[in-house]
């Protein structure tokens, strides 16, 4: 996953701050957590930073794939084992018959299920990461043996 | 340059996928015939990642594509999927037991410039 | 793991969804509609009665015939196949022969003790894989029974209540999640780590491997409720005619708590077959029904059968690709049938092919899971292919 200082390092660091930010080190923590997009910074849009622009563009390209709360899911590296599935507390919250005891969902209220050998995600706003009351939930994350899953 | 390794066989789901995909399939040509070697032997043996490596020994012998390790320092130990490839090189004496070497097997590995070993050359080697 | 969650919406003669089924086993499911035999003699294409008459022809007039597969076919069919075997005099092996033939042994006679997967899931809370990497080979077993599922005893389940143990000569995607409880043992030298763990459970100081972390482990395995071994191939070929040494360390265990033992199988029917041929012969594998009495050695595994054979008959299997090269070029050399529902170097080679339906999806029939769980499979998928039984059966009638 590229870092923020990534990011800075290919920004053209002119501090005009019209993109509403005081540090062009700010943008780029902003950029990663998507809170803006490249176009919001006018000096990156100058013909001579097409190379750098275009770096970035290929950099950022993975966080577009991301959920809200920041899930990226690379089927192709998937294994369908299901760990994720299992240890996922949301999950095994909505089906205690089931998830949590390790066979797949029967219902839809849950985030991971896997589907045509991958695992799939849906209804990611009930994910613990999101909203006011978050929590740094990385079950998903940690049960996974293949790094099929992880949070930007 | 040739070296001297010894080859575990292991299992890959990506592999095993490939072969129900079909075996004259290049994917499962692709997944099965590698050697992953240590980054040391990669070294001395002064090949790059992807580039063909013969593999012999007194059983027969394979062309596969190299493959550096991610995995803990291991120089000396090489990792093959068990397939096709990895059972040429392995022995059928009947011993006691009559397991066959299935997990450990020696061989000699060098750089080759010839292809990678097809399976219809192995199904070839069977009739012959 | 022959999963009974899975569910499938089925369209225009193919699935179009599946749920619940692993990346293994989704391709498993796919391979219904890929490279599908037909019935061959001699590389041409011929009916299916032809082929099966060619077959009982080959098989009649064969002085040793080798019956070989079986691990992927109904209990049912390996039954008939057994059956088979004695009207023939022939000799019989499976895929236990060079896989977990040995362990298998110890564990249908009692010899160690062990549980079923759901035990596992209920109560286990040290699970140890012994040159196995579940992920690879049993990708939903660390989630259906060994580590993140909740059971009975084990309601913290791997947040609190479960570790797992990786014992492998390289970091496998399984030892990844082990974290600290991986130990790397190099190549062969199983014996030497069974040595160390037996010293640091009689409080003595371990000889091989990181003394400390020997020492860890030792304290780990004395703490443990309920602990299960699962040994892979890795640890079955490592110790060879040595497993009275992993019998002596699960002996030991036993003494200070309970530890199970668990063969981690390939093959969905391998224990049915061994528990059938246990059950008629008093052995799991490699027998000959030449003489009056069953003869089991060496000289009836595969791996010798296959050149002392003059014909061999191979079902569910692919021996041409996963034997060594010399076994797999004598039964590309002898007349050779193959049973089998997809295409395979075997089908390739065989003088005879005969097309199968594929069992579990296509055919029904009974399965001994790796636990002995008796998994009763219900086609789903309609085909026009015989099942193994009934080939073996019209097989049977010819002769």
């Amino acid at each position: 996953m590229v870092s923020a200082m990534e990011i800075y390092q290919l920004l053209p660091r002119e501090a005009c701050k019209e993109c509403g930010y005081a540090s062009c080190m700010a943008l780029a923590v902003a950029l990663l957590t998507r809170e803006k997009k490249l176009e919001d910074c006018p000096s990156l849009l100058n013909p001579k930073y097409l190379e750098k622009f275009t770096k970035l563009k290929e950099l950022l390209a993975p966080l577009e794939k991301a959920s809200e709360t920041g899930l990226i899911i690379h089927p192709e590296k998937c294994f369908g084992c299901g760990n994720c599935v299992v240890a996922c507390p949301v999950n095994v919250a909505a089906e205690p018959t089931r998830c949590a005891v390790g066979l797949g969902p029967q219902g839809d209220r849950v985030i991971l299920a896997v589907e045509d050998g991958v695992v799939k995600c849906m209804n990611i706003k009930e994910c613990k990461r999101f909203g006011p009351d978050r929590v740094l939930c990385n079950a998903c994350t940690v049960t996974c043996p293949s790094q099929a899953i992880e949070f930007v | 340059m040739e070296a001297e390794v010894t080859i575990v066989a292991f299992q890959d789901i990506f592999q095993n996928e490939a072969r129900k995909k079909g075996i004259y399939t290049d994917e499962y040509r692709q997944l099965s015939a590698q050697i992953i070697l240590d980054k040391q032997d990669i070294t001395r043996l002064g090949v790059k990642d992807g580039q063909r490596i013969s593999v012999k020994n007194e059983v027969g012998g394979v062309v596969v594509a190299a493959k550096i390790s991610d995995d803990d320092p291991h120089p000396g130990l090489a990792f093959m999927i068990n397939s096709p490839w990895f059972n040429q090189l392995v022995r059928d004496d009947v011993c006691d037991t009559s397991i066959p070497g299935f997990k450990r097997i020696a061989a000699r590995v060098s750089p080759s410039e010839e292809n990678v070993t097809q399976i219809s050359e192995i199904l070839q080697r069977m009739r012959a | 793991m022959l999963c009974e969650d899975i569910e499938l919406v089925l369209k225009d003669g193919a699935i179009s969804q599946a749920k619940n089924l692993c990346r293994k086993g989704y391709g498993h499911f796919q391979a219904l509609f890929i490279e599908r035999t037909r019935p061959m003699i001699d590389g041409r294409e011929v009916s299916l009665d032809q082929a099966i008459s060619k077959a009982a022809e080959i098989l009649k007039s064969a002085k040793s015939p080798l019956l070989y597969g079986w691990s992927n076919s109904s209990l049912e069919a390996q039954a008939a196949g057994i059956d088979l075997a004695r009207r023939l005099g022939a000799t019989i092996d499976d895929t236990s022969s060079f896989c977990q033939g040995i362990l298998m042994e110890l564990v249908l006679t009692g010899k160690v003790p062990t549980c079923t997967l759901d035990d596992v899931r209920n109560y286990a809370d040290t699970s140890v894989f012994w040159g196995a990497d579940p992920s690879n080979s049993h990708p939903r077993h660390l989630s259906r029974f060994a580590y993140y599922p909740r059971g009975e005893k084990r309601q913290k389940s791997y947040e609190e209540e479960r570790i797992c143990i990786a014992v492998d000569v390289r970091k496998s995607a399984m030892a990844r999640l082990c974290s600290n409880y991986y130990f790397r043992v190099p190549p062969g030298q199983d014996a030497e780590f069974i040595e160390s763990i037996l010293a640091v459970l009689d409080g003595k100081i371990p000889r091989f491997g990181d003394k400390k972390r020997m020492i860890e482990l030792g304290s780990v395995l004395k703490k443990t409720e309920y602990g299960v071994i699962f040994p892979g191939l890795g640890l079955v070929h490592s110790l060879q005619e040595k497993m009275d040494l992993l019998v002596g360390l699960v002996a030991k265990l036993n003494e200070i708590t309970t530890f199970m033992v668990l063969p981690m199988v390939g093959h969905c029917n391998m224990r049915g077959f061994n528990q059938l041929l246990l059950d008629e012969t008093g052995f799991i594998n490699r027998v000959s029904f030449q003489g009056k009495t069953a003869v089991h050695g060496p000289e009836q595994s595969v791996m010798a059968a296959a050149k002392s054979c003059d014909a061999a008959l191979v079902i569910g299997s692919d021996p041409v690709s996963a034997l060594p090269f010399g076994t797999a070029r004598a039964l590309a050399k002898t007349s050779l049938i193959a049973i089998d529902p997809r295409r395979s170097l075997t089908t390739d080679a065989a003088k005879v092919v005969i097309p199968s339906a594929m069992y579990g999806l296509e055919a029904g029939g009974t399965s001994l899971r790796l636990d002995g769980v008796k998994i009763e499979f219900e086609p789903f998928f309609k085909s026009e292919h015989l099942s193994d039984e009934q080939i073996l059966a019209r097989i049977k009638e010819a002769i």
